[in-house]
């Protein structure tokens, strides 16, 4: 029992004491490797800091941009807020030329919150790091004196956006003429291959019912074909121009005789077969047209 | 009407396209002209300066390289001066880089001759030309070393040690020397 009530003794005081209090929630300072560092270098540091609500971070107090002492320059100050959580990130720069190894010290800050009017200094600790030389002691010489590095060979202009340009005006050209000269007609060959398949397509919705236009429509392709009419006694003359075509010389002939049938002879009655068997012609001639046959 | 004009806008776009294509073409041309004429710079033969005058910056980046190549500094530094605040980032850290190697030899030289007053104003302006260089592009090594160079040619007093009583002093030294509010003004 003792023990419980210890507990509970203990928990109150956890609750009562800590973060409620303060008005710094989370402070933290973070800092890459300590050492390793040579002239010019960019050193970041990071502070993380969250408040109790109510409290904000007077801007101000941070150190600004600009030459902070001889050697020392803070090149950026980004502050990202996210409710209480300030996130401060410095960019500092280095430019000493140590004889050795030699240590440094980033200078600490105070940084101040408010709240209301009253005022709260949080203290930003300072952070030392060892710098490295870039030279030997004793420097080597060239036939100029001392040793440097040469000039950076100017650069050469870029012509990767011209180039875009050039490729992408040319497309869009190449396209829009392409499509002028399909309406302008420039591909009768284009057509012709798509006779047979436009047929095809007229075909395939019609019934026993409509074979005056389904006969039609196969003269039609056969006649463009042809670039005129073409009518049973000229089809020697249409197998010479289109040798292709003698492999369905025998439905051709039977198409010709049904049509002849159909149109000139009194009761003719069309059957279902005979549509399929016309269907299966231009099938055969899609195929002849595509090359596939 | 409608196909009219939608025969028209097609004409139209045509020869809209052909235009920029006309367009980019010659820019093209021109970019490899004018690469041209920097790698015969680099190369070390001179070339008109009107060409120069009316071209890009890298162009005169690139004259300039020639100059200095040819130990001809001053024209070096008026035509590096044009080009300081031209270009991006990139190019901007590669002409003070350029500038600061311009000035540090130019105080190598001075230095060597045992003319120290003529060295360390260039060796000052050196070192100030590789910060900047170091400020826009932090990587870059070359910068880091020449301006290590400067440095060593050129130490510079620490002045990390002064007492922090310094402002205290300033300030005290600021009241006495005041005279007063002055009074009778209107």
């Amino acid at each position: 029992m003792r023990i419980v009530l210890l507990l509970v003794l203990s928990l109150l005081g956890c609750s009562c004491s800590g973060s409620i209090d303060e008005p710094v929630s989370y402070f933290n300072v973070e800092t890459p490797r300590p050492f390793g560092y040579v002239n010019g270098d960019e050193i970041p540091q990071r502070i993380v800091i969250e408040t109790r609500s109510g409290i904000s971070l007077q801007p101000g107090s941070l150190p600004g941009k600009g030459q902070i002492n001889r050697w020392l320059n803070l090149n950026r100050v980004t502050i990202k807020q996210s409710g209480q959580r300030y996130q401060i990130d410095l960019l500092y720069q280095v430019f000493y030329a140590p004889l050795e190894v030699k240590s440094l010290t980033l200078p600490g800050f105070t940084m101040q919150l408010s709240q209301g009017e009253k005022s709260i200094s949080q203290n930003v600790p300072a952070w030392t790091f060892t710098l490295s030389p870039l030279r030997e002691l004793v420097v080597r010489q060239s036939e100029q004196g001392e040793y440097m590095r040469p000039d950076s060979p100017p650069p050469l202009l870029t012509d990767t956006q011209a180039l875009y340009g050039l490729a992408a005006s040319l497309s869009v050209a190449v396209l829009i003429a392409a499509y002028l000269g399909y309406l302008y007609g420039c591909y009768p060959n284009m057509l012709r291959r798509t006779l047979f398949k436009q047929a095809l397509r007229k075909l395939a919705g019609l019934s026993k019912a409509d074979m005056e236009r389904a006969l039609t429509i196969v003269h039609h392709a056969l006649n463009s074909l042809n670039g005129q009419p073409l009518f049973s006694n000229r089809l020697d003359d249409f197998y010479r121009r289109n040798p292709q075509y003698l492999q369905v010389s025998s439905q051709l002939a039977w198409f010709f005789n049904y049509s002849n049938r159909y149109f000139f002879s009194d009761g003719m009655i069309a059957v279902a077969q005979d549509l399929q068997q016309l269907k299966d012609l231009c099938e055969q001639c899609r195929k002849i047209e595509r090359g596939s046959r | 009407m409608i196909r009219t004009i939608r025969h028209f806008t097609l004409w139209a776009a045509l020869a809209l396209s052909l235009a920029a294509f006309v367009y980019s073409a010659g820019t093209l041309y021109g970019i490899h002209h004018d690469n041209n004429l920097i790698r015969q710079l680099i190369s070390g033969k001179d070339v008109a300066v009107n060409k120069v005058i009316s071209g890009e910056p890298e162009l005169r980046l690139a004259r300039a390289f020639y100059f200095k190549q040819k130990h001809r500094y001053d024209e070096a530094l008026s035509t590096l001066s044009l080009v300081m605040d031209k270009g991006d980032r990139n190019f901007q850290a590669k002409a003070r880089y350029n500038l600061g190697n311009l000035y540090l030899e130019q105080a190598v030289q001075q230095a060597k001759t045992i003319n120290i007053n003529a060295a360390m104003p260039l060796a000052g302006l050196a070192k100030q030309a590789y910060r900047q260089a170091l400020a826009l592009d932090s990587g870059n090594w070359d910068a880091k070393y020449n301006l290590e160079v400067a440095m060593r040619l050129l130490p510079e007093m620490d002045r990390v040690d002064i007492p922090d009583d310094s402002p205290i002093n300033q300030k005290s030294q600021l009241w006495t020397t005041v005279p007063g509010f002055p009074r009778g003004l209107p």
